[in-house]
C-alpha cells in the first residue's frame, strides 16, 4: 500500500485561519486529502488555493458528523484504503498520523482512534474538559459498550472495511458515540494510540464546550430510543 | 342555556380550529374523522363539563379538569416524539440530498505539491 491509498479527511467549518496549516502540514507526506467544507460562510475555499486536494461542499451547514459521512462516502468511492478523520482547528498533529495508521497496515486492527490521555501524548487540556471527558467515556461505555481512555477525539483511522460499516446518521457531534455503536456492532477490532492535542484560543473557541455534551447526551439517548 | 365565559371561549376556540383544519386537511379523510372526533367530544365536554368531573371520578381523579390536565400532558408529550421523529426524518432526507450533491460536484483542486 502506497501513501496515496490513504484519505484524510478533515470536516471544515468557517476554518479559514488554520485551514491552511493544517493542509500544509499534511501533504508532505503524500496523503490524499478530502476537505469537506459544511457550508462555510468565510471564504474557506479560498484558503484552500495552489494545493492538491478534493474539495466537497455541503450547500448548508448539516454539522460535523454529517461532514466526517460525505468524506467517508466519497473517499470510499474513489477506492480509499484507509480513511483517517482529522480536524481542521489545528489541535491534532500530522506527526501521529503514520503511527495511527500502523496498526491498519499491519492488519492488527479494523479502527485506531487517537487517545490524549494514553502515556506520551501531549495535551494542554482544562481541568474542566478533563472531567467532562471522564463523564463522556463514561456514558460512551454504558451506551456502546466500548471503554476507551479518551472520548470524542476527532483524530480515527479505518481501513476500507470499517469505513464501509459506517453510516453516520448523527449529523451533529453525537456522532463521535455512533462510530463506537457501530464498531460494537459490526465487531471491529479497535486500537488506541496515543495522539497529541493541542488546544489554542482559537480551537478552544471552535471547540465543544462543556454544557453542549448535555445536548449530545440528549441525542445519544433520542437516537437510540428512534433508530 | 347560559354560556360562561370561559365556555364561550373555548367554544370559539373550537370553532376556529375546526374551520382551520377543515380548510387545510380536506383531503385526508381518515384524519378528518379523528379530528371531527375529537372536536366533537371538545364541544360536547364544554357545553356540559360535569360530565368530565364524573368520568374523573370513575377514574380516581378529584375534579374533571385535573383529568384533562393529565391527560394533556400525555398527549402534548406524544406529539412532541411524533414531531422529534418527522423532524429526524426530515434532516436525513435534507443530508441525503446535500450529500450526493457535494459528491456529484466535488472539486479536484490542482496544486504545486508533489503527490
Amino acid at each position: 500500500m502506497r501513501n496515496s491509498d490513504v484519505y484524510i479527511i478533515i470536516p471544515v467549518f468557517n476554518e479559514a485561519q488554520t485551514i491552511r496549516s493544517v493542509i500544509e502540514s499534511l501533504l508532505p507526506m503524500g496523503y490524499k486529502i478530502v476537505v469537506v467544507d459544511d457550508g462555510s460562510t468565510d471564504g474557506t475555499i479560498n484558503s484552500l488555493d495552489g494545493f492538491r486536494l478534493f474539495y466537497l461542499r455541503h450547500e448548508i451547514n448539516l454539522g460535523q458528523g454529517a461532514a466526517l459521512q460525505t468524506g467517508i462516502t466519497y473517499a470510499l468511492m474513489m477506492n480509499a484504503l484507509v480513511l483517517v478523520t482529522f480536524d481542521g482547528d489545528g489541535q491534532h498533529s500530522a506527526g501521529d498520523v503514520d503511527n495511527l495508521i500502523k496498526p491498519l497496515l499491519l492488519n492488527e486492527a479494523d479502527v485506531v482512534l487517537g487517545s490524549r490521555f494514553l502515556p506520551s501524548a501531549f495535551t494542554n487540556i482544562s481541568f474542566f474538559k478533563k472531567e467532562a471527558i471522564r463523564v463522556a467515556r463514561l456514558m460512551n461505555f454504558l451506551f456502546t459498550g466500548v471503554w476507551l481512555s479518551d472520548a470524542h477525539n476527532g483524530l480515527r483511522a479505518f481501513n476500507s472495511k470499517a469505513a464501509a460499516a459506517l453510516d453516520l446518521k448523527e449529523n451533529g457531534m453525537a456522532h463521535a458515540s455512533e462510530i463506537l455503536f457501530t464498531i460494537h456492532q459490526s465487531r471491529l477490532r479497535i486500537r488506541e494510540i496515543p495522539a497529541s492535542i493541542y488546544y489554542t484560543k482559537y480551537s478552544k473557541g471552535k471547540g465543544q464546550s462543556v454544557l453542549n455534551s448535555i445536548k449530545v447526551f440528549f441525542d445519544i439517548v433520542l437516537n437510540r430510543i428512534f433508530e | 342555556m347560559i354560556m360562561t365565559a370561559i365556555q364561550v371561549i373555548l367554544f370559539a376556540g373550537l370553532i376556529f380550529i375546526s374551520i382551520y383544519v377543515y380548510r387545510r386537511f380536506r383531503n385526508a379523510i381518515v384524519d378528518a374523522f379523528i379530528i371531527i372526533a375529537f372536536i366533537a367530544i371538545g364541544i360536547i365536554l364544554v357545553l356540559f363539563p360535569e360530565l368530565t368531573t364524573r368520568v374523573a371520578h370513575a377514574l380516581g381523579v378529584g375534579r374533571g379538569a385535573d383529568l384533562i390536565f393529565y391527560l394533556s400532558i400525555l398527549f402534548f408529550f406524544f406529539i412532541i416524539l411524533k414531531l422529534y421523529a418527522r423532524i429526524r426524518r426530515l434532516e436525513q432526507s435534507i443530508t441525503k440530498i446535500i450529500r450526493e450533491n457535494s459528491i456529484a460536484s466535488s472539486k479536484k483542486m490542482k496544486g504545486d505539491n508533489i503527490e
